[in-house]
């Protein structure tokens, strides 16, 4: 037989990004198996996290060493992230949509790099570039402008008054803001090279038809690139639920309660992760760190259904185009 | 045709300088035989400390290199008893369990800190208030929600505290901070003690308006940004807390008089200590009996396992800790980061512990 360097190497190459993956997968999985065994399904619903007294000698529960008092409940961080993920994709997606085909249609194509320049300059910024300007600017102007006026327009319904408290500015207001800003590029910049894409052809014949120039964006355009958008909706969705440092300095820091208005502080799980990984560490029961291995679980299988609903989604608008 | 001999020329210039670069480099490296290098990693307290210290202590001992980073005190831990690291950081004691799992392990007092409560109190922040450990642990536990509680204002006779809500600002990364925040409000207070409990990071009670806040610098900025807040937050950001216009709160000690954490009453509260603290010097130097003693102190430890891979490290950890002790110690070094001394018998108690280190 012959050997070919070319395609061996090439093979070997393609398998490695899904090996690691299984691996990441499998390593997790087995990790945190005793967290698994010990927490149960209040895992998922407990809205109390307590690591437990770890100065007392470690107790025997459910047949596992485990520390004094420990409760592992993570609710309130599932929560934080798909709220502050959501609100910032609510938020993101019509000012990426306006965006993209502003630069595609309404720009002069010479100035066109330079505008899309600028979008993909924002993509790029540090996450904790942004979480600094959030925490210094986002944050006061919340706290002193942005919370006063929604409460006193919106205040009616509860989720928008200050009434009950969280007039500081962190919280999940701050975290979407900040999440919005980091994927509205990424969203935007998808969406607008395949704007570019549109053959001129179906331009011009819905032109000819006599259709407005809003009317061809929305008529012709817009479905030709519905895939291309809920793949960037995708994508940033992906980055939202991971976002961690960002998110970390204008979250709040929220433990053992839920958000009950959008000022209210909360916690996401990356963010959660990363604070508590040190003091998880000093557990001499490993409980923690394990259950801390268990919320990565749950974000990554957040992430995996969240790609797989946005996959039917596309599927869904192809036969119905198709039909 | 001379522009292309020169280019010729100047490669192989360019060449010979990378052959001697890398011969230079390959003869430092045979050099550096007989240098050991040593790793240090943990607290973010003892970081800025371990920073002034090494290059101080390589003019002295130029064999011996020391590289530090800042990740926390749990981490500090961990990586010294899995051997990553030569000494690991960290603002608190190892528990008994963790002891039992990791015999060889030594706790070191290397200095003394401390932590102030601070708060921002529109019209109070240049008074000293009164504060105790019960009255915190209301104010953290959502029981004492308003300035004006009658539990404060009978700490406080004639002033008129206002009638706003108090937000309670906690750290919410692991910390040294929150351990001994949470252990003086352990001590004093008999239904923390049950309650949450301390441990570098603890489960917060719910509290309405209580914010979370990342490290000391993220305290600062929360307590500056949101008047009628309160925070706990290491000696060491004197200068920040003073910049930004924080109030500092007298405590109330275990001989219930108040005190602000000043260098008498640090010493105070560590010298009273002194003859309790046993020869593994595991002990909470929080809540210390006496008049003049601050409640909220604590050791700054370097967590090194007796059992290093070669004579040669075991020398080069026992020299930098001794330096550490001695000249280390001199206000020269402490005061940049509002440390304090240990006292001598203490010293000597982590000399004898310094001298298990073999390998």
């Amino acid at each position: 037989m012959k050997i070919r360097p070319f395609r061996l190497t090439m093979s070997v190459l393609a398998i490695m990004i899904p090996t690691a993956l299984m691996a990441v997968i499998i390593l997790l999985a087995l990790y945190s198996f005793d967290a698994i065994r010990f927490n149960g399904l209040a895992f998922l619903f407990g809205q109390h996290w307590d690591l437990g007294n770890l100065y007392m000698d470690p107790v025997k529960t459910r047949g596992l060493m485990v520390p004094h008092g420990a409760t592992y409940g993570v609710l309130v961080f599932i929560v934080g992230t798909l709220l502050s993920s959501g609100i910032a994709i609510l938020i993101a997606v019509p000012v990426s949509i306006g965006c993209a085909i502003f630069i595609a249609e309404a720009v002069p194509a010479r100035f066109r790099p330079y505008f899309s320049m600028l979008v993909e300059l924002v993509a790029v910024v540090p996450s904790v570039l942004i979480g600094l300007w959030g925490i210094s600017v986002l944050v006061p102007l919340i706290a002193h402008v942005i919370a006063p006026g929604m409460s006193a327009v919106l205040g009616f319904i509860p989720f928008f008054s200050t009434a009950g408290g969280g007039g500081s500015g962190l919280g999940l207001l701050a975290a979407s803001l900040v999440l919005a800003l980091m994927i509205t590029p990424i969203i935007a910049t998808t969406l607008l090279d395949s704007l570019q894409q549109v053959p001129r052809e179906i331009k011009e014949s819905a032109f000819a038809l006599g259709a407005t120039h809003f009317e061809v964006v929305r008529g012709a355009m817009m479905p030709m690139v519905r895939n291309t958008l809920i793949g960037g909706i995708v994508l940033g969705l992906g980055r939202a639920l991971g976002e961690t440092m960002a998110v970390l300095m204008v979250s709040g820091g929220a433990i053992n309660y839920l958000p009950h208005t959008i000022f209210t502080p909360i916690s996401t799980i990356a963010s959660f992760i990363v604070t508590q990984l040190d003091s998880a560490e000093q557990d001499p029961t490993g409980m923690a760190v394990k259950s801390l291995a268990e919320i990565a679980l749950v974000l990554f299988i957040i992430t995996l259904i969240v790609n797989g609903l946005a996959r039917l989604l596309a599927r869904r608008f192809n036969n119905v185009r198709s039909a | 045709m001379t522009l292309k001999a020169n280019s010729r020329r100047s490669m192989l210039l360019r060449t010979c300088t990378a052959l001697v670069a890398v011969a230079g480099l390959t003869a430092g490296v045979a050099r550096a035989a007989d240098t050991v290098s040593l790793n240090e990693t943990g607290s973010s307290l003892l970081y800025p400390l371990f920073n002034i210290w090494v290059p101080a202590f390589a003019k002295s001992n130029p064999d011996i290199k020391v590289n530090t980073t800042s990740t926390g005190s749990g981490a500090g831990i961990s990586q010294a008893i899995s051997g990553v690291v030569q000494i690991g950081a960290s603002d608190a004691y190892m528990s008994d369990a963790q002891m039992k799992q990791a015999a060889t392990i030594v706790n070191i007092p290397l200095a003394i800190s401390a932590q102030s409560i601070n708060y921002n109190l529109p019209g109070f922040n240049n008074v000293h208030l009164k504060l105790s450990g019960p009255v915190l642990a209301g104010i953290y536990s959502g029981k004492i929600t308003n300035w004006d509680d009658a539990a404060i204002a009978q700490l406080n006779p004639g002033k008129k505290l206002p009638d706003h809500v108090i937000i309670p600002v906690h750290r919410t990364d692991g910390s040294g901070d929150t351990f001994i925040f949470s252990q003086y409000l352990s001590f004093s207070t008999p239904d923390w003690s049950n309650g949450p409990g301390y441990g570098t990071t603890i489960s917060w009670p719910a509290v309405q308006g209580g914010l979370g806040a990342n490290g000391n610098p993220g305290m600062v900025s929360a307590a500056q940004q949101n008047p009628y807040s309160i925070a706990y937050i290491g000696v060491s950001f004197h200068a920040q807390i003073a910049k930004a216009g924080l109030g500092t709160a007298m405590l109330e000690n275990k001989s219930g008089k108040f005190v602000l954490p000043t260098p008498a009453t640090i010493s105070a509260a560590a010298d009273a200590l002194v003859s309790k603290t046993p020869a593994d010097e595991r002990i909470s130097l929080v809540y210390a009996p006496g008049a003049m003693a601050y409640p909220i102190i604590n050791y700054e430890y370097a967590i090194v396992n007796t059992k290093q891979p070669d004579a040669a490290t075991a020398k080069a950890v026992q020299t930098l800790l001794t330096w550490a002790l001695t000249k280390g110690n001199e206000a020269q070094y402490l005061s940049q980061v509002n440390f304090k001394a240990l006292p001598p018998a203490i010293v000597s108690l982590s000399k004898t512990q310094i001298a298990k280190i073999g390998s």
